[in-house]
């Protein structure tokens, strides 16, 4: 679609917070636009455990962040249940754990609203088989997983039917500032390389660690801390429920079951530049080492691949008012009202995390509508988002029962992994064509599993050739703009809308996702998943010849590319 | 307690090639696996030697035997032999191959619509060999909704020239998807499937019936060829492919698919079937647990089984378990690589460069070069002392250290020749000195 | 401990559940399934097992979602694996993906009352000692068609299927009757002179002259048998999900049989199910880790795996006589489990004359109770149909095979007498003493 004039409101960045800024701002009546450089859900948002917080990693340290998460989960439960599996999660204390942590856990939780039971080790090890026998006191909370692709996209459509607009692979690049207001805001289409403007009143950036990036264009300062967080996929759920140890937080003191894979976290690294980091074997061992005080058997089991997310985190000025990121470096949220720094229509809303992302969003329009003079109050919190099934929480075994009830076998599963059928493949691109397959990745796991695109990268690069040869004659000359808009233009310079066009492109798609999803295996290549790459490029190169094809002797990536490889 | 005069373990093209070849000269040989992977992965064909820029396989052999650290620099001799020994059994099998070290190594079409260099392949797949003359098309066919085999994506990427990689091409490709009767209710559809189906000989009726009438009606009567998928037939292949042949207006070739490979499994099936009538023994689904050393020499094998271990007493031990992708080697997250049956030394890149940056660099990932050093009989050597690690173990296969199999598309021609090597070395007939000294070569001599 | 205890443990056995993380995807187990081979109902070991392992919950959280779908392991096609065991063996990468599938169904079952015929073809100690007592009316009822068709329509049992005749009399009853030894002895041989027979539930009720073969078979060789008390092994409760009753078996035998165990004694069995049972599956599938467990599966033998080993210690009598005929032979799916080869194979390369022949074929398609029922019948017969063709091909008159529901399968399915290896080294030894 194409770039609209003017908005109400520009809102940068296509995370949990902005489309719940979006959302909050269209139900209060503003239009709003958000502008997203890359997918959706491809900067912090996607690069996450998955943990929807009960709030007890914060209860020693930070009672307020505590309370909003326990808060904020009680809320998504309800208004986003088709995200959220329900795991429930424990605090459990190893052996060298130290005391004072464990005594006071319990207390704690009640003193910041989170609810807690002590349950008996041997029922929790009856329940969780998998965990250390030798754990010496285990609490149960009501934490959770979310899956944040679907949530993002709930959240933009609720904001949609609420007359607000979203657009992907838009990047601001900079800012026309008149009399100390945002007038205007220029963006760059990153696919095609079309310059748009966009007239606005007002700017929120929920750019999260790109949140000083952004600033700058308006020439105001922001400092961000980036921490990188890597994180291991294991390939089968050792836990059906979220496992953190009970200490003060720590590298690999996590374990979230999401979906069909198990998430260790995490790291914490400062990096001076969000774009660029890398995961080091160092960073892999530290992980295995610290999650098999939780897990014994963990270093027998399989990893599919690491990644890592930066977390927004947020360095105040050292001369802050009290209220607005009173420690050295917060994690709990900050709204940042630049008219301090002399732009009037701007604010950042930095730090928070993926829980407390409607709290954050609420309290961000508030300010807005404030300055607006808007007096519509929140709704947020009540209202139940759309496409939320039957309103039930996720199930892990829900695809095999659907699957099972449409006949089952192995006919239409592009990738048998995940269990993601042609129908399921073929809904995602009637919703979002163009799109690249990591795209399609987000919206349906495809090449999620244990393979990691061997056996499903060129069945979904065969269904977007088809989709690319059959638009071309019904709808003309629009068609012709899809590929570039996929930012899949043909390398090779043939005849636009031609077979041969839509080959290039579709190999190009299937090279890009392969090079993708090696990039997660590469610090984690080791026992069966290196066999497994070893075994996929033997398909890939020795069977079908991907060396010969045409745009498959891939280009240095740009960093642009590397970022948009994507979490899991 | 069972004894062999070889132990050979691993169901790949070297196991195989050794145990046949071993089996035929009379030894008492037993092949182990603990399953199948090689042979029903791979595209079925005969990768003896097609380095970029190679003319002929031989010239291919002589390339790499060059290089010092490749196994061809002492198995180059072998690969005619062992290749034209094989080739010959395998026909007798009703599995004919096509092509030897002197034809020309040309581009055939994949299933993802690019080419690859081949030059000894199937006869099913034989068709793709010939040069394309001026008036020639290619029509890709195959059964409609099939998730392996996409035959309009294929032909759009055939028909650029770019994928030819500059060798002569077909002046036009054309997909055709067919509707085969009742495919659409089919709950499992895949290359098995397909395979069996055309087993039937009145489903294949129909099925040729209509896949004939689409090529006809696409290619309009012009010369040319169809490409199809490498599902015709699977234990009645011989026939299916007869008939095909007779039945479509083009000449037709298969095009291998993502694993399960059918004409890989139709190999393994040929090979096994030579083997057992030899008098050879197969075992598949045989997890080794140990191998006993005794006075630097394998005196046994012992398998794991539902309780007490099953042994067998050996003479010889021939390991072709594979590289990294077939298992035999294992990586560690220390950056270890480990030979995981005997402890073999391992030959292998620093930790840190195992794997290049992209996914998919033309130069291939390092790692792919680690494998076993051996000396010229093949023996495991101990890089302390430079000499055999064990006097009647030798080495076959993927676990040769030195080979870049991918790019250099030379595996199944190392497995061959040095699986053949190994029964050579093992037998008292040749002109080599025999390692085995004890039953096997009194026992073939007498 | 409840069924369900049971159950999730077994399915947290790192052996089982966790070997779905060797899995590469590859496929290749497809490519051995007699029963994918024969029907679009079973979606392939691949399929049910490694794939759906991932969407089977690993511990024994609250199951969430709508009611409708409250089951632990919704994948209902996998009550088509006949568990033959194939797919683990061709895998590559070692998942145990038929035990998986056999985990699978039992959490299919999980909290659900058995069919009536799943609980009666578990009970095959009560039907067999029921059928003897009653022989005659017993064996003409399930002779009898009408009445097999009103059982298919009710219990579910396939009117064609292959069912044995009862003894007149039970081994046991015939084996105290002439003074054998039990067990109650107050000098029983030593364990170098005498070995513990496990002649389970075909045996006993259905074919006590494979018992007697055995018996005799071991005599020559220089054993003594003991019979002690002993009951099913438990196998086809465990095939048709009744764990809690199969456990109650497995440890009325491991507490009889360790002590014969511990003092040295080794157990042997005609049927290669009961002897796979005691090997691997109590630990396996019922998750019985006791001493008296362990003891018993280490001192179990096939009998032809003891009597082989008796020959490569050159201490088996191999005096057999000429029997001059072609044997086609069956390897049931069942002695692949126990990872021992082929050991009656290597007993009839002793026997002059003998031609056996291995049939080559990978499942007679029987499996236990599997071919048994109403639904599964015709797979079955599918997925035997080329051994049926490669038997009756053969001309023979006689084949054999070691497990006894291959033998009835074979029997049915072609007209061909099917015998047990032990009979025919049997007849070996007659025919060797007739020649002297």
């Amino acid at each position: 679609m194409t770039v609209p004039h003017t908005a109400d409101v520009l809102v940068i960045g296509g995370g949990a917070t902005g489309a719940g800024v979006l959302r909050d701002l269209a139900r209060r009546g503003l239009r709003g636009l958000l502008v997203e450089r890359g997918d959706y859900g491809t900067g912090t948002t996607g690069r996450y455990h998955g943990l929807l917080h009960s709030g007890g990693r914060y209860v020693q340290k930070d009672q307020l962040a505590a309370r909003e998460c326990i808060t904020e989960n009680r809320v998504l439960r309800r208004i986003a249940p088709a995200s959220v599996e329900a795991t429930g999660g424990y605090f459990v204390a190893a052996p060298d754990d130290p005391d004072d942590y464990v005594l006071a856990f319990a207390d704690n939780c009640n003193a910041s609203g989170v609810d807690c039971d002590e349950i008996r080790v041997a029922d929790l090890l009856l329940k969780e088989p998998a965990l250390n026998p030798r754990i010496r006191r285990a609490f149960r909370v009501p934490d959770g997983s979310i899956e944040p692709w679907q949530l993002i996209e709930a959240t933009l459509a609720d904001a949609r039917l609420h007359g607000s607009e979203a657009l992907s692979y838009q990047r601001v690049i900079g800012f026309e500032v008149q009399g100390g207001r945002i007038v205007a805001a220029t963006l760059r289409n990153e696919r095609d390389g079309t310059i748009s403007r966009v007239w606005t009143k007002f700017v929120v950036s929920a750019s999260g660690a790109w949140a000083g990036q952004i600033a700058a264009l308006a020439n105001v300062e922001v400092t961000m801390t980036p921490g990188k967080g890597t994180m291991l996929v294991y390939n089968q759920r050792m836990t059906d429920a979220v496992i953190n140890r009970c200490h003060k937080s720590s590298d690999g003191d996590i374990m979230v079951p999401v979906h069909t894979v198990a998430i260790l976290g995490t790291t914490d690294i400062k990096v001076p530049d969000p774009d660029d980091y890398d995961i080091t074997r160092e960073e892999v061992a530290r992980l295995v080492s610290e999650g098999t005080k939780m897990f014994p058997d963990l270093p027998r089991m399989r990893i599919l691949r690491a990644y890592a997310g930066v977390r927004p985190l947020y360095q105040p000025p050292a001369d802050a008012a009290p209220g607005v990121g009173n420690r050295s470096i917060s994690r709990a949220h900050a709204i940042l009202d630049h008219g301090d720094q002399g732009v009037e229509n701007f604010v950042s809303i930095v730090g928070g995390k993926l829980t407390t992302h409607r709290l954050m969003a609420e309290q961000t329009v508030d300010v807005v509508a404030a300055k607006l003079g808007i007096t519509t109050p929140c709704t947020t919190a009540d209202e139940v988002l759309p496409d939320q099934g039957g309103g039930h929480t996720y199930w892990l075994g829900h695809r095999l029962a659907d699957h099972e009830a449409d006949g089952g076998g192995d006919a239409n599963l592009l990738c048998e992994c995940e269990l993601v059928t042609r129908k399921m493949v073929d809904g995602y691109l009637d919703r979002h064509w163009p799109c690249t397959i990591d795209d399609i990745r987000r919206g349906t796991r495809v090449g999620m599993g244990p393979c990691q695109g061997a056996f499903c990268t060129f069945r979904v690069a065969g269904l977007v050739a088809e989709r690319l040869d059959a638009q071309t004659p019904s709808t003309g000359a629009s068609a012709a703009g899809a590929p570039a808009a996929m930012g899949l233009e043909d390398p090779d310079g043939h005849q636009p809308g031609s077979g041969a066009a839509h080959a290039a492109i579709a190999d190009r798609a299937l090279t890009a996702f392969l090079r993708e999803r090696f990039k997660g295996t590469k610090p984690i290549a080791q026992g069966r998943q290196l066999q497994e790459l070893m075994m996929t490029n033997g398909i890939y190169v020795g069977v079908m010849g991907l060396d010969s094809m045409a745009s498959a002797p891939a280009p240095a990536p740009t960093r642009d590319e590397e970022l948009s490889d994507a979490a899991r | 307690m069972p004894h062999a005069d070889v132990v050979v373990i691993g169901a790949g093209l070297a196991g195989l090639t050794a145990a046949a070849r071993l089996a035929e000269a009379g030894a008492a040989v037993t092949l182990v696996a603990k399953g199948h992977a090689s042979t029903h992965w791979g595209a079925g064909g005969i990768d003896v030697a097609q380095p970029d820029g190679a003319r002929t396989p031989a010239e291919g052999v002589a390339r790499l035997a060059a290089l010092d650290a490749h196994p061809y620099a002492f198995l180059g001799g072998d690969v005619e032999p062992a290749v034209a020994w094989l080739t010959k059994h395998l026909a007798a099998s009703g599995l004919p191959y096509v092509g030897t070290l002197e034809t020309p190594i040309r581009r055939v079409p994949t299933a993802i619509g690019g080419t690859r260099r081949v030059a000894i392949v199937p006869d099913a797949q034989s068709a793709a060999l010939a040069p394309w003359e001026p008036d020639e098309i290619l029509v890709v066919a195959g059964p409609a909704g099939y998730k392996d085999f996409w035959p309009a994506a294929i032909a759009d990427s055939l028909a650029r020239e770019s994928v030819w990689q500059g060798a002569d091409r077909p002046t036009r490709v054309v997909g055709v998807a067919v509707e085969l009767a009742g495919l659409a209710s089919r709950n499992n559809l895949n290359a098995l499937e397909l395979a069996r189906r055309f087993d039937d000989p009145a489903l294949r009726a129909d099925d040729l019936d209509r896949i004939a009438r689409a090529v006809a009606r696409v290619s309009g009567g012009r010369r040319g060829r169809v490409a199809l998928p490498a599902v015709f037939g699977l234990d009645g292949h011989a026939e299916t492919w007869a008939e095909t042949r007779a039945r479509l207006p083009l000449r037709p070739f298969e095009v291998p698919l993502v694993p399960p490979s059918i004409p890989g499994i139709r190999l393994w099936r040929a090979l096994r079937g030579r083997i057992r009538a030899a008098g050879g023994r197969i075992e598949v689904g045989e997890m080794v647990a140990r191998i006993e050393v005794e006075h630097g020499r394998v005196i046994a094998v012992e398998m794991e089984a539902a309780t007490r271990s099953h042994r067998i007493r050996t003479d010889a031990v021939v390991l072709a378990t594979g590289g990294i992708a077939g298992g035999g080697l294992v990586a560690t997250g220390e950056g270890e690589l480990v030979e995981p049956l005997l402890g073999l030394t391992v030959d292998a890149p620093a930790f840190d460069d195992w794997l290049l940056r992209e996914a998919l660099d033309p130069a291939g990932h390092p790692l792919e070069a680690a494998g076993v050093r051996t000396d010229h009989g093949l023996h495991p050597l101990d890089p302390a002392t430079g000499r055999a690690a064990l006097a009647n173990v030798l080495v076959a296969g993927a676990m040769l250290a030195g080979q870049r199999a991918l790019r250099e598309r030379c595996g199944d021609g190392v497995a061959i020749a040095s699986g053949w090597r190994a029964a050579q070395e093992l037998l008292p007939d040749t002109t080599r000195t025999p390692v085995g000294q004890g039953p096997l070569a009194t026992r073939i001599e007498s | 401990m409840t069924i369900a205890d049971i159950i999730r443990e077994a399915a947290l056995d790192p052996h089982v559940s966790s070997s779905a993380d060797e899995c590469l995807k590859c496929n290749v187990c497809n490519t051995v399934c007699p029963v994918l081979r024969v029907t679009d109902l079973f979606a392939g070991p691949k399929y049910e097992g490694p794939q759906a392992q991932r969407f089977r919950m690993a511990g024994g959280q609250q199951i969430q979602g709508p009611a409708s779908t409250h089951v632990a392991s919704p994948d209902h096609s996998v009550d088509y694996c006949s568990g033959c065991g194939w797919c683990t063996t061709a895998c590559p990468a070692g998942v145990k993906i038929a035990e998986m599938n056999n985990q699978a169904r039992g959490r299919l079952r999980e909290g659900k009352r058995p069919k009536l015929r799943d609980w009666g073809l578990g009970q095959t100690d009560l039907t067999g000692s029921l059928g003897v007592a009653f022989s005659p009316l017993a064996n003409f009822v399930m002779a009898n068609g009408p009445i097999r068709a009103l059982i298919e329509a009710t219990i579910g049992i396939h009117r064609k299927a292959p069912v044995p005749k009862w003894a007149k009399r039970s081994f046991r009853s015939t084996w105290k009757r002439r003074g054998g030894e039990t067990g109650a002895s107050a000098s029983l041989p030593g364990p170098d002179k005498a070995i513990v027979f496990f002649h389970g539930c075909a045996a006993n009720y259905y074919e006590p002259h494979v018992a007697e073969a055995a018996v005799a078979v071991l005599k020559r060789n220089g054993f003594e048998t003991i019979v002690p008390e002993q009951v099913c092994c438990g196998l086809p409760l465990i095939s048709n999900g009744l764990y809690d009753e199969a456990r109650e078996r497995a440890c009325t035998n491991t507490k009889v049989l360790a002590g014969y165990a511990r003092a040295g004694y080794r157990i042997i069995g005609t049927s290669t199910s009961c002897t796979h049972t005691f090997k691997a599956e109590y630990e396996e599938m019922l998750d019985l880790h006791d001493d008296d467990t362990k003891v018993v599966a280490g001192a179990t033998w096939d009998i032809c795996e003891f009597l082989l080993d008796l020959h490569d210690q050159g201490r088996l009598d191999t005096g057999f006589g000429r029997l001059d005929e072609d044997l086609p032979y069956h390897a049931p799916c069942q002695l692949r489990s126990h990872g021992i080869g082929l050991p009656a194979l290597d007993l009839f390369a002793l026997v002059p004359g003998l031609r056996a022949t291995d049939m080559d074929h990978d499942c007679c398609g029987i499996a236990g109770t599997y071919g048994l029922k109403r639904e599964k019948y015709d797979i079955a017969m599918k997925v035997g149909a080329p051994l049926f063709e490669k038997v009756k091909a053969s001309g023979a008159t006689t084949a054999a095979c070691d497990s006894e529901t291959c033998r009835w399968q074979i029997e049915v399915a072609t007209g061909v007498r099917t015998r047990h290896p032990v009979e025919i080294l049997f007849d070996a030894y007659a025919a060797g003493d007739a020649a002297r």
